[in-house]
């Protein structure tokens, strides 16, 4: 009995995926004969589902889409577009569901773990991607993708796909505009000029500013990093490490952490506890002096709003995750402190191989298991591909929320429609860069959307399985969370902090370090 | 069959039950078997019986760690606070309300004091900052006013359970004060007029006759309050406190030790053994201060 169903099943699915096949190759047919005509551009996939629509009558499906942050203003005129535009091929109708950054992992979890009906949602290796995999909450994708998403596959280069599965399946569609994550310095442009200093670049410059805004500036803070919670990577000290060579890797097991790294590219994991290396020493002890100079915010541990404070002009410096200035951060700022602007300083080398990189994306749209419309999720995924679709989803309605500015850059216009295609549609070669950022910023973006400018990290591909020491990565979690963004942003004493850390952390590190060196190990073996 | 006679004879009573009794057994009873998940290794995949038993393993992560009795005392230290300075206050509020003469004055008083309640704790975490922040905190200006030096308060840890509990009772004294004072505007006026025929002044009244006759309120509202003293308020605390790691040693409460121990992992069954350790606790506490209370006062106790 149960054998016949699923014989039926499959019956009924080859069937279905000849019937597609055979439109597809119709409309390709079709497609070369209108060829030349500038609006034939729609790929020829898109099209089949559009003729396959009209052969098995796609019914409409109102797919519930979960991303981080806040409902733009404009959402709903964006969404009544997306969705006419949508109407003869894949029939789609769109529930968007924002969950506040802050309650993000919370709240997608509970989401997840009470199955609720989602189709697609957000998710990251920073968030809880791992865990949610190895929880079986997430479709894989590989099939869907062949399937139904040629269009999303052809913007991505083959290293974004490699790189980013999970335990050997491609478990969510990555989402990257590049393959290096920028990283930045905001500085106050005005205040640097005020002081006659020329442009920053170097760390030592940045420290001498830094001084400067410390001796003329009554109310303004001269650094500011960020001192809570699992953001540790931009902690001061912490987010060094982005812009010094040789670099050190954080390791794929503790999130943020560099207590385990890895460096030369050997395959090693390194352990802070085992030997602390002297480099990273020396970025915790400078924190310090700065912290306790009066450079450093001195609530940057309470501070729970890092944008507000740089808004409101109180701040010299601040990190960033990004190459360039968002515009909203400028627009802001200036409407605060007349005349105030920031300026994007990086010390990231732009030099082909200096970067290591595991072409690792940090953002995945990933299909619940509990989804009843996988197969149009997927579609819509690959209806996002496609250039005009992308630039209304990614930033609003020509004209009224964007211009476009050449192929590849626009400009925002006002604030209706606020910037997310991280969270559900970017790749990097429909993607358009802020034509307001400044040309050192979008030379670094073009540089690293090129995979062949950077090395290849020798763990490309390598996902660590936390299963087996579960108990203690939430252990040492909860120990770090007690010292590390202080020992980082130098608020507290190093050398005591790092002997508190260390008593309590060291022994669940070493188990940690341990498994994760064998899992490696063994993808190593058999990469060979 | 007593128990079939007795449904009958009171059936409509009954009915006017059944909202409140299926709430209970929706919302209290059948969640108890959630409980099982502490003992497995939930997958959703698997669903709560396919999932395999582990015995006590969950427990294993927070009991290993140096923290667990660290963050238990400061959830019980917090919540006793809570409790003796919130009711305290809360009495002492519906007593000076009810002296109160001026009908208009008592209303206008009374809304003022309840308002607080109605503020969510993320607007409170940013009263707080603005208060007490370094840069421009209210506090520091004003130390700075009078000569004396700026403190960071976000690195001391030493005065959160102070700077906590002063907000707790902001926050709920009036709420509390609304309930004693329901309990003495039941008292009978009776009692006062002979009182006063014997001679007795305000403040003997309230000490003699107030007080003792709104005990039990008390003693109920207390006993409420020690069956959740092993679950800290994680709203307030997380929401004032957040992630600022120097305030942990007197701020960190099962909870929020849990939830950042957790966050990362998804993991149910962990938390679930959390519950479960909180759950226990709390039972074990009321049991015995139920027993207490009922020796002071029979009348009192909850069960």
């Amino acid at each position: 009995m149960k054998t016949r169903k699923s014989l039926t099943a499959l019956m009924v699915a080859s069937a279905f995926a000849a019937t597609l096949a055979g439109c597809s190759s119709k409309s390709n047919d079709s497609n070369a004969g209108g060829a030349g005509s500038a609006s034939s551009t729609a790929p020829a996939s898109s099209a089949a589902a559009s003729e396959g629509s009209k052969a098995t009558k796609l019914d409409p499906v109102t797919l519930k889409i979960v991303m981080p942050g806040d409902r733009p203003a404009d959402m709903d005129v964006i969404i009544k577009e997306a969705e006419k535009r949508m109407a003869d091929n894949i029939n789609v109708k769109l529930d968007l569901v924002f969950v506040p950054w802050s309650d993000l992992a919370q709240k997608t979890q509970v989401m997840l773990a009470s199955g609720e009906n989602v189709d697609l949602i957000f998710d990251a290796p920073w968030l809880h991607m791992e865990q949610m995999i190895s929880a079986g909450y997430y479709e894989p994708m590989d099939d869907l993708l062949q399937q139904y998403g040629q269009d999303a596959i052809k913007v991505r280069s083959q290293q974004m796909f490699d790189a980013n599965k999970f335990q050997g399946k491609i478990y969510g569609l990555p989402l990257g505009n590049t393959h290096l994550a920028g990283r930045t310095y905001l500085v106050r442009k005005d205040l640097r000029e005020k002081y006659g200093l020329q442009p920053i670049k170097t760390y030592d410059e940045l420290i001498q500013y830094a001084y400067k805004v410390k001796e003329n500036e009554k109310d303004v803070i001269p650094l500011l990093a960020y001192g809570q919670g699992a953001s540790t990577d931009q902690a001061w000290g912490a987010f060094r490490e982005y812009m010094e060579y040789p670099q050190f890797i954080r390791s794929d097991a503790l999130g943020q952490s560099l207590v385990l790294y890895y460096k030369n590219n050997d395959g090693k994991v390194y352990n802070l506890f085992d030997e602390m290396e002297p480099t990273i020493w020396s970025w915790v002890q400078d924190a310090r002096k700065l912290y306790t100079d009066g450079l450093i915010h001195p609530d940057v541990l309470a501070l729970k709003d890092i944008d507000s404070v740089i808004n409101s002009g109180k701040v010299g410096a601040a990190v960033y995750n990004e190459f360039g200035v968002p515009s909203s951060l400028n627009t802001a700022l200036a409407k605060n402190v007349p005349g105030a602007e920031l300026e994007a300083v990086t010390f990231m080398k732009m030099e082909k191989g200096a970067n290591i990189t595991n072409f690792k994306q940090a953002n995945f749209q990933a299909i619940p298991k509990v989804s009843k419309n996988k197969e149009r999720a997927m579609m819509f995924l690959n209806w996002t591909a496609q250039k005009e679709n992308y630039d209304l989803l990614a930033y609003g309605i020509e004209g009224k929320n964007y211009e476009a500015v050449g192929e590849d850059q626009y400009k925002q216009i006002g604030t209706d429609y606020s910037y997310f295609p991280y969270a559900w549609v970017w790749n990097p070669t429909t993607d358009r860069l802020n034509a307001g950022f400044d040309e050192e910023t979008i030379k670094h973006y073009q540089f690293n959307k090129d995979a062949a400018n950077l090395t290849p990290s020798i763990l490309t591909g390598f996902s660590f399985d936390p299963t087996p020491v579960m108990n203690e990565i939430s252990l040492y979690n909860a120990t770090e969370a007690k010292y590390y963004n202080s020992l980082f942003d130098g608020v507290t004493d190093p050398d005591s902090t790092w002997a508190s850390l260390k008593k309590e952390g060291a022994a669940n590190a070493k188990k940690i370090q341990v498994e994760l060196q064998k899992q490696i190990d063994a993808f190593l073996a058999q990469k060979k | 069959m007593p128990i079939v006679r007795e449904i009958v004879r009171n059936k409509y009573l009954y009915v006017l039950a059944l909202p409140g009794l299926l709430f209970l057994i929706v919302f209290a009873y059948v969640p108890m078997a959630g409980h099982l998940i502490a003992f497995k290794k939930y997958r959703l995949a698997d669903g709560l019986w396919g999932s395999e038993w582990v015995g006590f393993d969950n427990f294993k992560f927070f009991f290993m760690s140096s923290d667990w009795y660290k963050v238990t005392f400061n959830t019980v230290f917090l919540n006793g606070l809570f409790i003796v300075c919130g009711l305290g206050i809360a009495l002492l509020l519906a007593i000076f309300l009810n002296e109160i003469q001026s009908r208009l004055y008592k209303k206008i008083a009374q809304s003022l004091i309840f308002l607080p309640y109605f503020i969510s704790w993320l607007v409170v975490s940013m009263m707080t900052f603005a208060f007490l922040n370094t840069t421009d905190g209210i506090l520091n200006s004003l130390l700075i006013d009078n000569g004396m030096d700026p403190q960071n308060w976000y690195l001391k840890p030493g005065i959160w359970p102070g700077v906590l509990t002063f907000i707790y009772v902001w926050k709920f004294a009036g709420y509390y004060s609304i309930i004693f004072l329901a309990a003495i505007t039941g008292i009978s006026g009776e009692y006062y007029e002979s009182a006063k025929i014997d001679g007795a002044t305000r403040f003997q009244q309230i000490i003699h006759i107030t007080i003792p006759l709104i005990r039990n309120v008390l003693i109920v509202l207390a006993l409420l309050g020690v069956g959740r003293i092993f679950y800290g308020d994680f709203g307030m605390i997380y929401g004032i406190v957040g992630d600022t790691a120097p305030l942990y040693p007197t701020t960190d409460v099962i909870d929020t030790y849990s939830y950042r121990a957790l966050r990362q992992l998804g993991d149910f069954s962990k938390s679930s053994a959390i519950i479960m350790y909180q759950s226990v606790m709390g039972l074990v506490t009321i049991v015995i201060f139920n027993a207490i209370a009922r020796r002071i006062d029979k009348d009192s106790s909850l069960f």
